[in-house]
């Protein structure tokens, strides 16, 4: 028995190293994008956290099926688990196991940065350039990708503008107007509530948008860069900035501002507490403009939806231009597996994207293509679409793509709670602080 | 006793199954105690770290100590509702004259309905906005008063998340029990009415007495599953609202698919089997003693 026990312990040692060993890094050269050789037509994956019938995916399987007719053998897999966490998940298993597919969904994620570090993403700067359609892209879709020290690893596929949507005729019930500050909100919520309605409406339990809420302040205080900062350690919570978000956030929560039970409520839980115009207001991007600004929307609040973008606040270093604008999950090449097919699919597929994408209604990461508005769209679409034009050059970044893992989780779990008011901001600055000063070295090294 | 040769042949049979356990059950605990002593987040090399994560589970983890006393309270309520309930159900359908096949259906329905369709039914039943059937029918009996949102509020989610796994599995644990409360020699019983013993009497002399080797199974089956609880808490609350309705097992899952943390997360794993054996060890000990 000692003798099994030994060898089942040998067995398992054994295991581990040799998993240890298959997750170091790659021989392949991350600089190298334009690879020489034959192209060999074979199937290649994508594993993406993108809607199954949503436009990228859609736009993604025509110009693979269409580089095909030219490359009989080719095939794109296409793999998606649209729900993010799960498929975070996924991507750091596959990563652990050093079985990651051609190509890879990814946010500017501390994982992802570590990955990139390891050699096993293709420098995406480097690929734009050598495909010639480096300047087409917005500067600021580039930027919503690229890692703290200005390297770029990731491909953008859509540009979006994140707005708070309102309800006019429930704002006017309530006798207020469109905030003029952050600051304002508070007092909003707290009018709103006394005439009978919910004032914000939001999605608890996929936990990332009550963390945009967090991002606000900070962002308006102290710039885009307090987020860099605190996620190291070199800032805290305890700093003006970190304590007017703290500060800012409970009072949203006294005042009641989001729906009550809002932590088990879902996405389309909250898209329908306002569609159906029982909540006043709506945090959410353009990707669903084909929902608020369509005539999908319901009629009877259809005249009455509008939108203002993040109010600014009293001596905000950032302008009223300036607001969450991101380029969605962004898409890693392998280097381990990058060769000439993937890179010459790449070229055929990226400059034909554009065009297809645009063609949907949605906003292109590029700027040669024009949005095309759906025969369906209320004047709102168009009124959306032409914000992009205005806008700033600082972007404020969700701190879910910031935070080391650990430190994310514990946020979302604290901010429910201060929101809630079961813990104090005290409570809330404390307890933060100390998870980043325990989980951000390992990670920021 | 078997002939010697048809004891080998038992024995070589046995073999197979007995690899397939060890390949699938012992060898994954074996690798998380290695892993255990080890800071490693699966895409650097692995740092051994010695006790170091057994030191930060015990003495600054916060988060562990919570998650160990909700899944305690967690197994608490399962098994008085699996146990309980299986007990109270099964001793009334041996009463029963007719309609017995109808109800043990209707009882075990729950059993083979996917958990992510538990989970997501249960969601609905306690939501506040829109209004929910808990609530609804709290509102009905003049109990508004305790209309709340069962999920969010700190207080009721543990309580909230632990019933729909007690409801799933009262069915299976009542049929076991029926089963074994129907085997129950019937002259046993008719001597003990004679006697003029009691229904209660005869219920805590005779029949559970009688029964007490299948109950003890079904207490460690329940105790282990209700120690491995996951899917349903963490497809409700995901842990939350904070860590209100976090249990080991979804925090060893988040410490290794979230934080990828495995080092971490292999030294609490190897806790929730220290935990279910000491369980099981615990419930044979109280269980034989009384036996005796």
């Amino acid at each position: 028995m000692k003798k099994l026990f030994r060898a089942a312990a040998i067995a398992a040692a054994a295991a581990l190293a040799l998993t240890a060993c298959g997750g170091g890094g790659s021989s392949s050269d991350p600089s190298n994008v334009s690879p020489t050789g034959e192209v060999k037509p074979r199937e290649i994956s994508w594993l993406l956290s993108r809607p199954a019938d949503g436009a990228v995916i859609n736009i993604m399987k025509k110009l693979a099926d269409d580089y095909a007719k030219d490359h009989p053998g080719f095939a794109l897999n296409l793999i998606t688990t649209p729900d993010r966490p799960s498929y975070i998940q996924k991507l750091e298993t596959l990563a652990a196991a050093n079985k990651l597919p051609e190509l890879f969904d990814t946010d500017a994620t501390p994982f992802a940065q570590q990955l990139a570090k390891q050699g096993k993403m293709v420098d995406a700067e480097k690929l734009l350039k050598s495909l010639d359609i480096y300047d087409d892209y917005r500067p600021s879709a580039l930027d919503y990708q690229r890692f703290d020290d200005g390297s770029l690893y990731m491909i953008p596929f859509q540009f979006e503008l994140e707005f708070i949507w309102y309800n006019k005729a429930l704002l006017e019930k309530a006798g207020v107007a469109v905030p003029k500050s952050l600051d304002d909100l508070p007092a909003m919520c707290t009018a709103l509530r006394s005439a009978g309605i919910t004032p914000i409406a939001i999605d608890g339990q996929d936990q990332w948008p009550l963390e945009r809420y967090v991002a606000y302040q900070p962002f308006r205080e102290a710039g885009p860069e307090f987020v860099q900062k605190l996620k190291q350690g070199e800032a805290k919570f305890t700093d003006p900035a970190g304590q007017k978000t703290v500060q800012w956030m409970a009072e949203l929560g006294k005042a009641k501002c989001f729906q009550e039970g809002f932590s088990a409520q879902g996405y389309s839980d909250a898209q329908n507490q306002f569609t159906s115009g029982q909540a006043a207001m709506y945090n959410i991007g353009t990707w669903e403009l084909p929902s608020l600004a369509t005539d999908k929307l319901n009629p009877a609040v259809r005249e009455d939806i509008d939108f203002f973008t993040l109010p600014t606040t009293k001596g905000s270093v950032t302008s009223a231009n300036e607001f969450v604008s991101p380029s969605g999950i962004g898409m890693a090449v392998n280097t381990k597996t990058y060769d000439p097919l993937v890179s010459d699919f790449l070229k055929f597929a990226l400059e034909k994207y554009p065009t297809e994408y645009a063609a949907t209604g949605a906003l292109s990461p590029t700027t040669n293509v024009q949005t095309a508005l759906p025969g369906n769209a209320t004047p709102l679409y168009k009124k959306a679409l032409e914000t992009a034009n205005g806008l700033g050059a600082k972007q404020a970044m969700p701190w879910d793509t910031q935070l080391d893992p650990t430190t994310n989780g514990r946020l979302q779990q604290e901010l429910v709670l201060l929101v809630q008011g079961n813990i104090t901001p005290e409570q809330f600055t404390s307890t933060m602080d100390a998870t980043i000063k325990q989980n951000a070295p390992k990670f920021f090294k | 006793m078997l002939p010697n040769r048809s004891r080998t042949s038992v024995l070589v049979f046995l073999l197979p199954p007995l690899l397939l356990y060890c390949a699938a059950v012992l060898f994954p605990i074996l690798q998380s105690l290695f892993l255990s002593f080890f800071s490693w987040n699966g895409i650097s090399d692995m740092e051994f770290v010695g006790l170091a994560n057994y030191i930060r589970m015990i003495t600054a983890d916060d988060i562990f100590w919570r998650s160990f006393f909700n899944a305690l309270l967690y197994l608490a309520i399962c098994l008085v509702l699996q146990l309980g309930g299986a007990l109270l159900v099964a001793s009334l359908l041996t009463s029963l004259r007719r309609g017995r096949e109808l109800i043990k259906t209707l009882y075990l329905l729950p059993a083979v309905i996917s958990t992510v369709a538990i989970a997501f039914l249960f969601v609905r039943i306690y939501s506040i906005d829109p209004v929910g059937l808990l609530n609804q029918l709290l509102h009905w009996v003049g109990l508004g008063t305790f209309e709340r949102a069962w999920l969010s509020d700190v207080n009721t989610v543990l309580a909230a998340v632990s019933a729909p796994e007690g409801w799933r599995f009262t069915g299976l644990y009542m049929l076991i029990i029926y089963a074994a409360l129907i085997a129950v020699p019937k002259e046993l019983e008719e001597a003990a009415v004679l006697d003029g013993a009691s229904k209660w009497t005869l219920f805590t002399k005779i029949r559970f007495p009688y029964i007490r080797p299948v109950w003890i199974t079904t207490t460690i089956m329940a105790t282990t599953y209700g120690l491995r609880g996951f899917d349903i808490p963490y497809l409700m609350t995901n842990g939350g609202p904070g860590q209100s309705s976090e249990l080991l097992t979804t925090y060893m899952y988040k410490t290794a698919f979230t934080s990828t943390d495995f080092g971490y997360a292999s030294t609490i794993s190897v806790f929730i089997v220290i935990e279910c054996l000491v369980a099981v060890g615990l419930i044979l000990f109280m269980l034989k003693r009384k036996a005796d």
